[in-house]
């Protein structure tokens, strides 16, 4: 009896000084994150935090990559009586259950990140989107890389007129990984550049596996390589110090290495000279764009006014930005 | 072993022998196999610099292995490693940034020497570890349950500690040369014919693990712990000291591991390191440490790292298919121990 109220005692007091703030009269909005250990959306929670500063009760939580879990938060939220919804699915095919859900309990919802399947999105006028077209990073990223080429007759090695490349994927079948993959060659294709793969493995959208995976295929084909693409910033410096190791960078031998996500490190890179260019997926007004709208659906105000374009009637297009060496400093925080 | 009783002469006496070789073998067999059909199908798997690569890779990963192997043999087991790793590289690698770095986590941070924060990392480490062997020997928690519920709250306690205003959870960048060059230096004239820094360092541990589990009072208590802990206990081995010993040792090793796993990728994310445990105990149990406690040897440890490695680099070479990939290393832990176990059978 005693060992079990020492226990419960615990649990109440650790309960307590995790929850934070009790109700204070704002509107409370929850806010899933899909995984709270991915770097850019991190970015985008602190950015929603720091826009919810003093107007709203947010209630933010870790969906820990796994969709039962987050909608078991849905439901706890929405038992909370929350006045709008801001979701960041693990799996976009599941956002139809969650509309449904709000749905029944009218309260609005703002899907942000990992766009549901259209077929959903028109289930219920209460829904909205913000994000980013993952295409449009691929596109950029080969845009950086075909001025390059372009720009340098050198980098094209053996002068067989075609890129010889190395393509370094996320998580395979996620889905900004299958599309940066696809758009950042079709980009090349576009500017008139012929392009052939040498190889194409996934890193798991991190450093380590970059390092492993690029001296593996550096062993394999050594000085045939002409250009590295890597879907995201952790990747390519992780290739970049596979590069680094076999002898690039030391002001003889040089590859560029092009990434998404314009990471701090990344901007560093960029600086040193390593990493040729990357993608900014705008986090900061990801995060605003999702607050805004989510604060004014929490009101019941106009969404239309809350200074965001909104395209067939749900959806916010926040864009990407090209970073490179010309420009990086103004990304730097 | 005890010795074959030799039947010698003739080709049936031959065969035995041969047999019994293979058995006592498998692992080392399995191995070379895996080495040749990959290089067979790819030259290039052979060359200087990609084993190089592979040695590289491993000793980060033998480091850990052995680790966890020292509480696979006490009949333990340690979830909590892979987050460890992860936990001490953000440590190491938040000290060591440039001072010039625009993201640097602590602003004014004066240049310290390598070793502190190295060391620093390596106390983190031993602090888990301290507490998982606490928690094992004291309150009798089964190490399953007490390293899972490590794991957790290590790995909260890494985003915690790297995810905080204003840069939240940014990767760790802009490491410090001085400490990249312990994972990317080398002794020697250059290039491939060398010996990096990290399988220095790996070969130092794992000569100092070998003396400690074969020639040390705590080596002996571990594998009687292992194999009968009452008898152990019966027999005058203060066995939750030694638990503790183990746990503490096997989180330092996690600790020196993130240490150098920051330093070889000149970064650290709070996700470094996951699933690392799962890796080493499946390479433990492939190098024939048995989950059940009281059996394994330093040298089947390494054996089983090298497979892991050989396999993983071995794939990427071949260019295989990243789901297919998966499958085989799967198919490879299980017939890998299917064969090792073999020898255990035979004596019974």
């Amino acid at each position: 009896m005693k060992k079990l109220s020492v226990a419960l005692l615990a649990a109440i007091v650790l309960f307590a000084s995790c929850s934070g703030t009790a109700s204070s009269g704002k509107a409370k909005i929850g806010v899933t994150i899909y995984k709270f250990d991915d770097t850019f959306m991190s970015g985008v929670r602190r950015a929603i935090e720091a826009n919810a500063a003093g107007k709203a009760e947010l209630s933010i939580v870790d969906s820990q990559n796994q969709q039962p879990t987050q909608n078991d938060q849905i439901d706890t939220f929405l038992t909370q009586k929350v006045k709008a919804l801001a979701i960041n699915p693990v799996d976009r095919t599941a956002a139809g259950v969650i509309i449904e859900k709000a749905k029944a309990k009218n309260v609005p919802v703002v899907f942000f990140n990992r766009e549901p399947l259209a077929e959903d999105m028109a289930k219920s006028d209460k829904v909205y989107y913000v994000g980013a077209k993952a295409e449009q990073s691929g596109t950029m990223q080969g845009e950086i890389l075909a001025e390059y080429w372009k720009a340098n007759p050198a980098a094209d090695k053996n002068k067989d007129g075609k890129m010889q490349y190395i393509m370094l994927t996320g998580e395979p079948g996620h889905q900004d990984a299958l599309l940066r993959t696809e758009y950042s060659i079709k980009a090349l294709e576009a500017a008139g550049i012929a392009v052939d793969k040498l190889a194409e493995d996934t890193a798991m959208w991190n450093r380590v596996n970059g390092q492993e995976k690029m001296a593996a295929f550096l062993a394999k084909f050594g000085d045939k390589i002409e250009a590295v693409l890597c879907n995201n910033d952790d990747m390519a410096l992780g290739a970049i110090e596979a590069l680094k190791a076999a002898g690039y960078f030391d002001g003889k031998k040089y590859m560029p290495v092009v990434s998404v996500d314009a990471t701090a490190p990344a901007l560093d890179a960029l600086e040193a000279g390593t990493l040729l260019g990357t993608v900014l997926n705008d986090a900061d007004n990801q995060g605003k764009a999702t607050f805004d709208l989510a604060f004014a659906l929490a009101k019941g105000e106009d969404v239309t006014k809350a200074g965001w374009e909104i395209t067939d009637g749900k959806y916010v297009w926040v864009p990407y930005q090209k970073v490179t060496k010309d420009n990086y400093k103004n990304f730097k925080k | 072993m005890p010795a074959i009783d030799a039947t010698h002469g003739g080709t049936a006496g031959t065969l035995k022998r041969a047999r019994e070789f293979a058995s006592k073998n498998a692992i080392m067999l399995v191995l070379l196999a895996l080495v040749l059909v990959i290089g067979v199908i790819n030259a290039s798997f052979f060359s200087l610099s990609n084993i190089r690569n592979i040695f590289i890779i491993s000793s980060v990963r033998i480091i850990i292995a052995l680790g966890i192997g020292g509480i696979l043999i006490t009949g333990g087991t340690d979830l909590s490693a892979g987050r460890t790793v992860g936990l001490a590289s953000v440590i190491a690698a938040s000290l060591l940034q440039r001072p010039d770095y625009a993201d640097r986590m602590y602003r004014n941070l004066p240049l310290l020497p390598v070793i502190a924060p190295i060391a620093l990392a390596v106390l983190a480490g031993l602090l888990v570890g301290l507490v998982n062997g606490l928690v094992v020997a004291k309150l009798k928690v089964p190490p399953f349950i007490a390293t899972l519920g490590s794991m957790v709250i290590v790995y909260g306690a890494a985003s915690i500690y790297v995810d905080r205003p204003p840069r939240g959870a940014q990767p760790i960048g802009g490491l410090r040369a001085d400490f990249t060059r312990i994972g990317s230096g080398y002794l020697g004239p250059n290039g491939d014919i060398s010996i990096p820094y990290l399988v220095l360092i790996a070969a130092a541990i794992i000569i100092c693990y070998w003396i400690m589990l074969n020639k040390t009072r705590l080596g002996k208590n571990i594998y009687a712990i292992g194999g009968n802990p009452r008898a152990a206990a019966v027999s005058g081995v203060n066995v939750s000291k030694n638990l503790i010993l183990v746990y503490v040792i096997a989180g330092a090793l996690y600790g020196l591991a993130g240490a150098l796993l920051a330093a070889r990728t000149g970064g650290a994310t709070n996700n470094y390191g996951q699933m690392y445990e799962l890796d080493a105990i499946a390479a433990c149990v492939i190098g024939g440490v048995s989950t059940s406690g009281g059996i394994g040897k330093v040298g089947g440890m390494i054996t089983g790292v090298l497979i892991f490695e050989v396999l993983n680099n071995g794939l990427v070479i071949l260019g295989v298919n990243a789901y297919w990939q998966q499958v085989i290393k799967g198919v490879i832990i299980i017939a890998a121990v299917a064969v090792d176990i073999r020898k255990y059978l035979a004596k019974r």
